[in-house]
């Protein structure tokens, strides 16, 4: 008798809400109560707007803690990246801070050609956010370029910040249907690969040893070339595992490091975004995604009809 | 004598003993490489033999390849008159012997059969006359085996060593009754091989009881552990009875690593030991580890038993000594 176990849901604590203004100086007035709402119940507040937003909303926290991200790190076009990175940072300061006030504002040098990196990114911090004691305020523009943009927002969003009150929104859809209608896309195409080559769960060795052997070529260290090693050998372990029984493995030396594509043919998991949540200590699946996106500096998962595809980038 | 092993590990174990074994009786070693002389001083320095000051003083040599190859291009006579050089040289330096191993395969191009068996002959009676000690390597990847056949027959005696696992990548020898050595990489492909051997191992410790209540596994020469046969370890550690621990020895920072980040600290029996560094050796790891404080326990963890399985037998039973034993 197989007895399947269910993962007992963690409880949400994130608060994802999507607030639209209409120009820098209604961003601003919006916000300003929330930060100084905030800072008054002694939360510390998290920035990732524009230098000017910034300035301002300093102003309004007062006394209070303010971390600045800065203008979105861009994780080079990966909304799911970025949201990995968020977590990571919103993780280690909540457990210290507790409870935080997050402010977003959108940044259209990220739109990419269509704004689905805006989509994704939200997609991915419902997922990886989930347990963190954060209210998350992600302001877009009224009319952004492309109307996707704002489907997106207000389908990532459970609530709406509206007249200065927050209500559920009827729209929220959950991630994996937003995903399904607008999938995380492609990377930039790179040129002619370094080393090309297909592998089966019995030559996993040889793909380590090809990325041992080019991480020497750059500035990696031992240790940070251990770790990128494991990493991709756990994106193609999940390569042969789950797909077809072979993958193709293709490597970059980038100016900045080493650069990973895994290729599968299989069928697509279940999870649009895998390894952006902790897995419990004792399930003994979906670790690896997990430590590899801890280990890369870009982790990056998209699907089409040929299959499943990954592309991890790390520097030294 | 001759050994015939069925991995590079095993090469790298069978090669690293003689040359311990040597060292320990002050006899002179020399090593002709053919490749593989790299993979034999990391092993001596997993198995914490100090090899760099035989090194410099000359108590140990390694032949470069070029030279190795040479010997075969070299008239038989001439070839014996250098080996009587080194035999007489290291009897007048004051050391108690002579031995030598390493891959011949380089002989094998253009000199097979003829000359590459009457070296060995030459060589054979030198060990008889001179009371040399040569082992012979003969790898399945490099000999063919009708070669390896053949080679066998020319030698006087064969080192079989007790393998519980070899699959070419891992490499398990069970060191005593709960112990065992893994050397090699641990992934996808061979995950099974370590819970077979942790589940065997646990159920004669449980069923013996005289056994100790450590199950003990050498971790020295394992250089890749992949997360889910990390996450096995932890998890079959948790699966213990209360009496019993999995002590890992000896591991390396890069599976140190990964070990921590599949939860190692948490689980109450297991307990880890990183391989202490010290100045004597080649192989370097990258520095401290963070979070390792559990791990930095300066108790050192006893050296794996050597029993009668462990330790090298000779199927001629003419009294070979166990090479680990004398250690």
């Amino acid at each position: 008798m197989r007895v399947e176990t269910t993962r007992t849901a963690a409880p949400v604590r994130l608060q994802h809400a999507c607030a639209v203004y209409s120009s820098s100086a209604d961003l601003v007035e919006t916000a300003a109560p929330v930060v100084a709402d905030a800072a008054g119940r002694g939360e510390a507040v998290v920035l990732s707007v524009r230098p000017e937003t910034e300035a301002l909303l300093r102003e309004a926290a007062g006394t209070a803690r303010v971390v600045a991200l800065g203008a979105a790190a861009p994780a080079r076009s990966s909304g799911q990246t970025t949201a990995a990175r968020l977590a990571r940072e919103l993780r280690e300061l909540t457990s210290q801070a507790g409870a935080v006030l997050a402010v977003s504002e959108h940044d259209s040098a990220l739109d990419g050609i269509d704004g689905r990196y805006w989509t994704e990114l939200d997609a991915a911090v419902n997922v990886a956010l989930t347990d963190l004691p954060v209210s998350m305020f992600c302001f877009y523009p009224e009319l952004p370029l492309h109307s996707e943009i704002l489907e997106g927002a207000i389908a990532n969003h459970p609530l709406l910040f509206e007249g200065g009150r927050l209500h559920v929104n009827a729209d929220h859809r959950p991630p994996r249907d937003v995903l399904a209608g607008m999938p995380a896309a492609p990377p930039v195409l790179l040129g002619a690969p370094d080393l090309d080559m297909v592998f089966s769960a019995w030559q996993l060795h040889e793909v380590r040893a090809a990325v041992a052997d080019l991480a020497a070529a750059t500035a990696f260290d031992t240790a940070r070339s251990e770790d990128v090693v494991l990493a991709v050998n756990e994106i193609a372990t999940n390569a042969v595992e789950h797909g077809s029984g072979e993958a193709r493995v293709a490597l970059w030396i980038a100016g900045d490091g080493l650069v990973a594509e895994i290729h599968d043919t299989g069928e697509a998991l279940t999870e649009p975004l895998p390894g952006l949540r902790a897995p419990h200590p004792a399930d003994p699946r979906g670790r690896g995604v997990w430590i590899a996106r801890q280990l890369c500096d870009v982790l990056h998962v998209w699907r089409d009809r040929s299959g499943t595809h990954v592309r991890m980038h790390a520097v030294p | 004598m001759c050994a015939v092993p069925l991995s590079e590990e095993q090469l790298w174990e069978v090669s690293a003993d003689f040359v311990a074994d040597g060292l320990d009786r002050n006899e002179r070693v020399l090593y002709f490489d053919d490749g593989t002389a790299e993979g034999v001083l990391n092993r001596l320095s997993d198995d914490r033999v100090a090899f760099e000051r035989p090194l410099r003083t000359g108590q140990l040599a390694i032949v470069p390849a070029e030279a190795t190859r040479a010997i075969f291009h070299t008239p038989l006579p001439e070839a014996r008159a250098m080996m009587l050089e080194h035999i007489d040289g290291s009897t007048a330096a004051g050391y108690a012997g002579f031995r030598m191993t390493g891959q011949m395969s380089y002989g094998l191009d253009r000199q097979w059969p003829a000359t590459f068996v009457e070296y060995d002959r030459e060589l054979d009676g030198l060990v008889r006359e001179r009371g040399i000690t040569a082992l012979c390597l003969y790898d399945r990847r490099r000999y063919s085996d009708e070669q390896i056949e053949r080679m066998r027959d020319v030698h006087r005696k064969e080192l079989s060593v007790p393998t519980a696992y070899d699959d070419g990548l891992l490499r398990v020898v069970r060191t005593g009754p709960t112990s065992a050595r893994l050397s090699g990489e641990v992934d996808h492909s061979n995950r099974p091989a370590i819970a077979r051997l942790l589940e065997t191992t646990l159920d004669d410790a449980l069923r013996s009881h005289s056994a100790p209540s450590d199950i003990e596994l050498n971790l020295a020469s394992l250089r890749f552990i992949d997360v889910a046969s990390a996450v096995s370890l932890v998890h079959a550690a948790e699966g213990f009875p209360d009496t019993h621990r999995l002590v890992l020895t000896d591991v390396r920072p890069g599976v140190l690593r990964v070990l921590d980040r599949c939860g190692a600290p948490f689980a109450a029996q297991l307990t880890v030991h990183e391989f202490p560094a010290t100045s004597d050796t080649v192989w370097a790891g990258p520095g401290p580890v963070p979070g390792s404080g559990r791990h930095a326990g300066g108790d050192a963890p006893a050296a794996p038993s050597a029993g009668a399985d462990a330790g090298w037998t000779d199927g001629h039973g003419d009294g070979f000594p166990d090479l680990r034993e004398a250690r």
